[in-house]
């Protein structure tokens, strides 16, 4: 029977993050995949960047993980495209206005660089935003990665650092024997773990119950839209007040929106459709941010499966009752943390004195 | 924007099958749409002139055919709703497509799809400069608008399309410079047999192959354009010969190239059917019983879909689609059922024997495949070369999903519709597996690039519809 030291079931961001940071410090690590790593949320979300979407609480951790995604060169791979921008958050009525001031302030008391602008500065910064905003938000800390290569770069990453890398093995069983896990596949294989870790997205409800713990996990199918490859129309991250878009264009001239409209989309056959409706209102938005965006081509939208939970806030840490076993999952705004909380998830295995109190799934059980 | 009109039966595409199918079902009292993005029926065969061509048209031979459709669909009271793109096919059904200045969504309980094929290239270098068209699309441009792409002309590829594209550019007065085939002059002969079996395309193929000789066409067997580049004159084009590895430069203006046909799958790979791959039919195929229906209820494949087997056969397809629809539905017996399709089937097995000699023709060399070179640009769309491809499969890449996801292939406006069937190739020969092991894209609406300003209209801030704001 094969052995590891850790086992990490989910071979998304946050496992792969985890993981990195564990061999890097000579453990011995496994990371299980029942699909392809990183081709979940990982690897098919907006790849933005930004604190003016974060949750107030998770400013400092995003704060440190687009620091971390700045220099991918050191931790991670060369070959991920990376980009800094600055981000303008945009502000169309009196309404939306007084939300941003007070959402901007909040997020500024937990850490965020975000000040609120005029109209002729936010047209400075980016020409090519609607000229009948109230005023915007800015934040020099922004920008996108290119999600789609995440799994590219992670993949590489892990093998160079010895991780054995496990696709295309679904796991149907674990059993707790004399502080060791047996991981048992429905291929009938099975991997003996002296630590877990549960690692799998918006999978982590039905993982977590093979350790009989049981927590809900929402499975919210976001949509995403992105145009043809057009000329420069745009040079800033673009989101607005409520939160509820978006909008980049990427070196190759397609504009990526997105947003968190959901579309329709369940795990259970992991079977997603998109909501024309909410496709509509999603590139109506965007091309009331940016109108020049109206002269381009829509050349597909495909969905992602996030993961939240009950109050909206991450669960990272020891899992009760077990020993060496630990979760780390469902992270609004996941994408921008996850390398920072996966590498305080490992150096808390590791015995460093990591305080993540915030994040213990006790407050749901 | 939404008009959410409701029908029994959609039909998408108004090609020769798709219209028999429409008629059928109108026929038993089915309320019936027939969409195409064409200004009428037709489809890519029996493509009708454009509407300001109307002296021309008088002289088209196969003009007939199209009118023919025309009245049929006329006849029997069909909706149609012409010059409509769809981009999205939902279950339900609901079928979303726009045209020149909105778009629309219609309902309906079945889908018939006639969607037909689209062309199959395979790349080589400098495939993508001006002046490189496809082989199918110059059909077109010759049979449909009476032109010539230009005076001077390289046919390559394989297939009787070859001869056919070559008859009409001489008849139109055009040059061909060369034609290079990568099948040899014994697959022709070896074919020829199977090709009788259909006598009235075998005679068109005499008569073209005629015309070929007659004219003195230089005709290169076992060859391939290897690249091509642009000179002041017009393109070089260098042709080696697969078996000997000789090479030849010939300069011309315009290279017409096609290696066959590709069935269109946008719509049932967006539904999640079942798929299957098979090379004589094409490639990857929607997966259907004999009688058409496809792994989702209601859907039914119609034409060349879900497997090629010529224009002649087009119209029994449709057919049999529509039968089977009708049974299903309850219109018409068992009893009924089993009396139409019969025949249908029996004559449908004689064309298979004329398709299968076609697709023999059609057969993609190893040594093409290996041939591309490494710089070659395989998805256009994202300038995605195969040297790109297979540094993603050293690194771990297997799944053709995971490949596009790496490099960003069939990431574009053609979303794969040109690049997978060389991608696949190129991958399955570079790991020596099935094609079959990698697998096809996942089907993601818009299967047609949409523009916004349509979709969207003029609208106003505020009547936005509002989600509920993230969490703060």
């Amino acid at each position: 029977m094969k052995q590891t030291d850790v086992a990490i079931i989910g071979g998304g961001i946050n496992g792969g993050s985890t993981g990195l940071e564990l061999a890097k410090n000579g453990l011995n690590v496994s990371i299980i995949d029942k699909n392809l790593i990183c081709r979940g949320a990982s690897g098919v979300n907006a790849g933005t960047l930004t604190m003016h979407m974060t949750r107030a609480q998770l400013i400092p951790y995003a704060k440190k993980g687009w620091e971390l995604w700045m220099n991918t060169s050191e931790w991670l791979s060369k070959e991920i495209d990376v980009e800094k921008k600055n981000g303008l958050c945009l502000a169309f009525t009196e309404n939306e206005e007084k939300l941003l001031i007070e959402r901007s302030k909040i997020r500024n008391e937990y850490g965020a660089d975000i000040s609120i602008i005029s109209k002729k500065e936010a047209q400075r910064i980016d020409p090519n935003i609607n000229s009948s905003i109230k005023c915007a938000a800015f934040c020099e800390m922004d920008g996108y990665v290119s999600a789609n290569q995440t799994g590219s770069a992670y993949s590489k990453a892990l093998k160079e650092n010895n991780v054995k890398i496990l696709e295309n093995y679904d796991v149907s069983e674990i059993d707790y024997d004399k502080n060791k896990y047996v991981i048992i596949f429905k291929n009938g294989e099975k991997l003996i773990a002296s630590s877990l870790i549960l690692a799998t997205g918006v999978n982590l409800e039905k993982t977590l119950k093979l350790l009989q713990i049981n927590i809900k996990i929402k499975c919210l199918p976001q949509q995403l839209i992105v145009s043809e490859r057009m000329p420069t129309i745009m040079d800033t991250v673009i989101t607005v007040a409520n939160g509820k878009l978006s909008l980049k264009q990427f070196n190759n001239g397609t504009v990526l929106i997105g947003g968190g409209w959901p579309g329709v989309g369940n795990i259970e056959d992991n079977y997603t459709e998109t909501k024309p409706e909410n496709l509509i209102g999603n590139m109506m938005l965007a091309c009331h941010a940016i109108p020049r965006l109206k002269s381009s081509r829509v050349a597909r939208v495909w969905l992602g499966l996030e993961a939240e939970t009950d109050d909206a806030m991450p669960i990272i840490g020891e899992i009760p009752n077990y020993e060496n076993a630990y979760v780390i999952g469902s992270i609004h705004s996941g994408y921008t943390s996850g390398p920072y909380m996966g590498k305080l998830l490992a150096k808390k295995i590791l015995g460093k004195n990591i305080d993540l109190s915030l994040f213990d799934i006790k407050r749901f059980l | 924007m939404i008009n959410n009109k409701k029908y029994d039966v959609i039909v998408i595409g108004a090609g020769p099958s798709g219209v028999s199918s429409a008629v059928n079902c109108a026929k038993k009292g089915l309320k019936v749409l027939i969409v195409d993005l064409n200004s009428n029926s037709g489809g890519q065969i029996y493509r009708a002139p454009p509407k300001t061509y109307k002296s021309i048209s008088k002289k088209l031979e196969e003009n007939e055919i199209q009118k023919k459709l025309s009245e049929e669909i006329k006849k029997f009271k069909i909706e149609t709703a012409y010059n409509h793109t769809v981009w999205q096919v939902s279950p339900g059904f609901k079928v979303n497509a726009f045209n020149e200045t909105s778009t629309i969504q219609w309902q309906s309980k079945s889908l018939i799809i006639a969607t037909g094929t689209y062309e199959k290239i395979i790349p080589f270098e400098g495939w993508t400069i001006p002046g490189v068209i496809g082989l199918a699309a110059c059909t077109v441009i010759l049979k449909a608008h009476h032109f010539i792409p230009s005076k001077k002309i390289i046919l390559a590829g394989n297939g009787p399309l070859l001869m056919l594209v070559a008859y009409y550019v001489i008849k139109f007065g055009g040059k061909i410079d060369a034609i290079i085939d990568t099948s040899s002059k014994k697959d022709w002969i070896k074919s020829t047999f199977s090709l009788m079996t259909n006598p009235k395309n075998f005679r068109d193929g005499i008569k073209w192959v005629f015309k070929i000789f007659l004219n003195r066409i230089p005709v290169y067997s076992n060859s391939t354009i290897e690249k091509a580049f642009e000179v002041d004159e017009g393109i070089n084009v260098k042709i080696r010969n697969l078996k000997t590895g000789k090479a030849k430069n010939i300069i011309s203006e315009t290279i017409a190239i096609g290696h066959g046909l590709i069935p269109s799958t946008d719509i049932t790979r967006l539904l999640r059917a079942e798929h299957i791959y098979d090379e004589q039919k094409g490639g990857w195929i929607a997966k259907v019983d004999r009688f058409l229906r496809s792994s989702v209820n209601g859907v039914y494949l119609a034409g060349d879909g879900a497997g090629i087997s010529g224009a002649l056969a087009a119209s029994d397809k449709g057919l049999l689609a529509s039968w089977a629809l009708l049974y299903d539905e309850k219109i018409i017996s068992q009893k009924d059922f089993n009396q139409n399709t019969y025949k249908i089937l029996k004559k449908l097995d004689k064309y298979e024997v004329f398709a299968k000699a076609i697709s023999q023709l059609n057969f993609t060399p190893k040594k093409l495949i290996e041939n591309i070179d490494n710089n070659t640009v395989i998805c256009r769309c994202e300038d995605v070369t195969k040297s790109e491809i297979l540094t993603a499969v050293d690194r771990g890449a297997r799944d053709i999903n995971q490949i596009k996801s790496w490099t960003r292939l069939g990431m574009g406006p053609c979303q794969g519709r040109t690049c997978q069937y060389a991608v696949s190739k190129i991958v399955a020969e570079y790991l020596n597996c099935e094609i079959d092991n990698l697998g096809y894209l996942t089907g993601r609406s818009p299967i047609r690039p949409v523009p916004l300003d349509k979709v969207l209209g003029d609208f106003d801030y505020e009547k936005i519809t509002k989600v509920e704001a993230a969490p703060l």
